[in-house]
Parts: C-alpha cells; structure tokens; sequence
C-alpha cells in the first residue's frame, strides 16, 4: 500500500508541474494580449483559462490518438493535428502555412546538409570519406 | 532549449509532449516533432484567443479589466471553436 501511494503522490506533483507550467506560459501570453488591447487581466481570469487550456489539452491527446489509430500508426504527424483543427476554417488555414513552412523547412535543412559533406569532403581524413561516401550512397539509393 | 520564432512566449515542446502524453490510452503512442511544434502553436493560438475574446467582452462593458465572468460568457463559443 505504501509504495502505491507514493506513486500516486508522484504522479500528482507531475501533474500539477505541468499545470504551473501551462499557467506560466499562459500569463506571459495574456499579458501580451494585455499590452496589445490595453486592458488588464485579473489573476483568477488566467487562472480559468490555465484550467480550460490543461483540460482541452486532454480533448486534444485522445482526438489525435484516434486519428492517429484510425490511420493504423502508433505516430502522431502533421496530418492528425491538420484533422484537429477542423472545427475553425481560419484556424486551419493557419496550421496548414504553419505546417507547410515546417516541411519547408526541414527540406532546406537536408540540403544544406548535403552541401556540407560535400564541401568537407576535400580535406577529410579517409575515415570520414568512407562515412560520406556512404551516405553518399545511400542518398542514391534513395532518389 | 533557446526559444523560437516570432513572439517571445509560447509552449515548450517538451512541455507540451509530456501533457499530451498523460492523456494518451497507449503507451505506444508518439507524437512526430513536427506535429509537436504544431501543436505548441495550436495552443498559443487557442490561449490568446481564450485571451482576446475575454478581452473583447469586456470591452464591450466598458471595462479595463477582464475578470471571471467575462471568461464564463465566452467559454461555450471558444470551446465549439477548438
């Protein structure tokens, strides 16, 4: 009984690290909102919208779960939050760019890998022209 | 982890994948860094939203300052938005 209650208690103070972390992150926000449109926040008004983020953050886990399951992986991708946004037409216009700007991104981000190892390859040691022959090659394979 | 993007606050990745994991029904169950980092930017969006209609509606009282009750009138429209 002992240890299972302190596992509990372990469990617990996770839960409500994350919740101080939500609450912190939502104040800075809030206080963006604030300077923007020239009001004020009360403390229990982040408080509640704290509370709400964390428990609709719930909706979210189980909803991309199923997507996820429903497309037969045990990943969540870009695609499954796409399908989360479903709701607003705007707010899925924004996950979209959002998203494409990603895979943008990270396109560049292997190419300008590739370029390195080429550039590099004039005065590598022979270890490091295997390693990039090889990957090398294995790009090859790929396209 | 330095931080990202345009607008200084927002959500930790790392926090963000920890939430969404206490929730998951299977263990085996992951979230992609890409789908991470959209939904760090999916909950920004609904937190300044949450933010900005409170705001709106009290406005429209006239008054400067956003309080609970303000939270309580936009609540059902921003939940049927998310």
């Amino acid at each position: 009984m002992e240890p299972a209650g302190e596992q509990e208690g372990e469990r617990f103070s996770h839960t409500q690290r994350l919740k101080a972390a939500v609450h912190y992150t939502v104040g800075c926000l809030c206080q963006e909102v604030a300077e923007d449109k020239g009001i004020q926040f009360s403390k229990q008004t982040i408080a509640a919208i704290s509370e709400i983020t964390f428990r609709q953050c719930e909706n979210f886990a189980k909803d991309l779960e199923m997507f996820a399951r429903h497309g037969k992986r045990t990943v969540i991708n870009s695609e499954d939050v796409k399908l989360l946004a479903r709701r607003s037409n705007s707010l899925l216009r924004y996950i979209t760019q959002k998203s494409e700007e990603l895979a943008l991104n990270n396109l560049e981000q292997k190419e300008k890998k590739k370029k390195k190892s080429s550039t590099a390859k004039g005065r590598t040691t022979s270890a490091e022209q295997v390693a990039a022959a090889m990957t090398e090659s294995e790009d090859s394979n790929v396209v | 982890m330095a931080s990202r993007g345009e607008s200084p606050s927002g959500f930790r990745k790392e926090t963000v994948n920890k939430i969404l994991r206490l929730h998951f029904k299977d263990d085996k169950t992951r979230v992609s860094s890409d789908a991470l980092l959209l939904m760090t930017e999916m909950l920004k969006v609904f937190v300044r939203e949450a933010a900005a209609r409170g705001a709106r509606q009290a406005q429209a009282e006239d008054l400067d300052r956003v309080d609970i009750e303000h939270v309580e009138k936009m609540l059902p429209q921003l939940l049927l938005d998310f």
